[in-house]
């Protein structure tokens, strides 16, 4: 039954977060929105790693790629990828405390960040480097309020 | 210990084999049409969730109509009527300005220009992806909307069609770094292709060489080569020309006029060769 209702809340934060995704802004603050879906598949893996995990994570970043209009499989490979990174710290990383997480994700963010600009460069696409200080700096200051609204739909539980 | 162990190599295990789906996606999506259908599912998916995305820009909208002032909506009630009425006037000359160049096309035996219609559109969706310029609109098969049709606003070129379902649509804006356009210099009819830049507020033309005729300040229209985008519609206004030594060609920098991040009411463009000009509204 908790299970359900986890499955739940995951799938309500998802649409959450695509409807994020899809908000309209103007100016600078469309290239500096986060990658909200990513946040919150990060959230749960860490939060719920016997639940959500690389399988889910790369399920949902191929809904990004389809989604984002890319190449499916680019997002694909760093959701599946964070998820692997945060399974392998999950049993510790729950005993951290909010700053020490922040700054696990911080991290995270970044190495994902320059990933992505790397295969965009590959691709001979417009990377978009020159926004991603503020793109990571706006995911982080995010990050805590996506990481206390799963912990209150997901308390204390492994 | 063993069992981090055990976990880290199941953790890989599960990692390559997503890998390889993803690359194998990847080669799929290059080389074949096979996951079109995928993207059309996705979009219809969540299709319902661009209507609640809107609703704070709505608000927004809502709030600043319901806040205006009496004397501010009369003034600008005024200010419309008094323009409409210059519109008008300016209309009547254009029309006997239009009918005359038909007449003199005839005489030079020249295919006569044809007279494009429109229908209204409104934005419906802009893309997630700020690397990728699309937009959705709320017209579709049902309204006679196809793809590669030109896509306006009420200043200039934004794009064209490139994907129909029944009640909306895709458009890929002209500032899409995958978007070419053919345009022509207003004052002196110098042909080039004004290329996306994946800036909102750039263009880039291409191929113009440092002996060439073009100034700051030029304005551009589609040239109505390639045969996608009719003649003569404002693309934009040239904002810097930087001549680097070496180079073949100069880096010019363009201000579309359509306000492509802003626009909400759109104008899809019909002309005589869609055979949809009942489409008007």
């Amino acid at each position: 039954m908790q299970s359900d209702n986890r499955g739940i809340s995951v799938c309500l934060t998802l649409i959450l977060a695509v409807v994020l995704t899809l908000m309209p802004l103007s100016g600078d603050w469309i290239v500096w929105k986060p990658n909200f879906l990513l946040l919150v598949v990060m959230a749960w893996v860490m939060r719920w790693p016997n639940g959500v995990g690389i399988f889910f994570a790369a399920s949902v970043g191929l809904f990004a790629d389809f989604l984002l209009r890319m190449s499916p499989g680019h997002s694909m490979i760093v959701f599946a990828l964070c998820a692997g990174a945060l399974s392998l710290v999950s049993r510790w990383a729950k005993y951290l405390s909010m700053l020490q997480r922040t700054l696990l994700m911080a991290l995270i963010i970044t190495l994902v960040a320059v990933l992505e600009a790397s295969i965009f460069i590959v691709y001979g696409l417009p990377s978009g480097i020159e926004h991603l200080p503020m793109k990571i700096l706006l995911s982080i200051m995010v990050w805590p309020f996506i990481d206390l609204s799963v912990a209150r739909l997901q308390p204390n539980r492994g | 210990m063993a069992n981090v162990f055990n976990k880290s190599s199941s953790l890989l295990r599960k990692f390559l084999v997503v890998s390889l789906l993803a690359v194998l996606l990847m080669i799929i999506d290059s080389f074949t049409p096979w996951l079109k259908p995928a993207y059309s599912a996705a979009d219809n998916l969540v299709r319902p969730l661009y209507w609640i995305a809107n609703i704070p820009l709505r608000v927004q909208e809502w709030s600043a109509n319901s806040v205006t002032p009496r004397s501010e909506i009369e003034s600008d009630n005024l200010r419309l009527t008094k323009e409409s009425l210059i519109y008008h006037g300016q209309l009547q000359r254009m029309s006997d300005l239009a009918a005359e160049n038909m007449r003199l096309r005839r005489l030079l035996n020249a295919t006569e220009l044809v007279q494009d219609s429109v229908l209204v559109t409104e934005v419906i969706g802009v893309s997630a992806n700020p690397l990728r310029h699309t937009l959705t609109i709320d017209r579709g098969t049902a309204d006679g909307v196809f793809v590669g049709q030109p896509l306006l606003d009420a200043e200039g070129l934004m794009g064209q069609i490139i994907e129909v379902h029944k009640r909306h649509s895709t458009a890929l804006l002209i500032t899409d770094s995958s978007h070419a356009l053919p345009v022509q210099v207003l004052r002196n009819g110098l042909r080039s292709i004004a290329e996306g830049s994946a800036d909102y507020n750039r263009l880039n033309l291409k191929f113009v060489s440092p002996t060439a005729d073009i100034r700051e300040g030029d304005k551009l229209v589609s040239s109505g080569l390639g045969g996608l985008y009719p003649a003569g519609y404002p693309v934009g206004t040239v904002l810097s020309i930087v001549t680097k030594p070496g180079d073949n060609f100069l880096e010019i920098d363009i201000d579309p006029s359509a306000e492509i991040d802003r626009s909400r009411h759109l104008l899809l463009l019909y002309t005589s060769r869609d055979n949809t000009a009942d489409a008007v509204e």
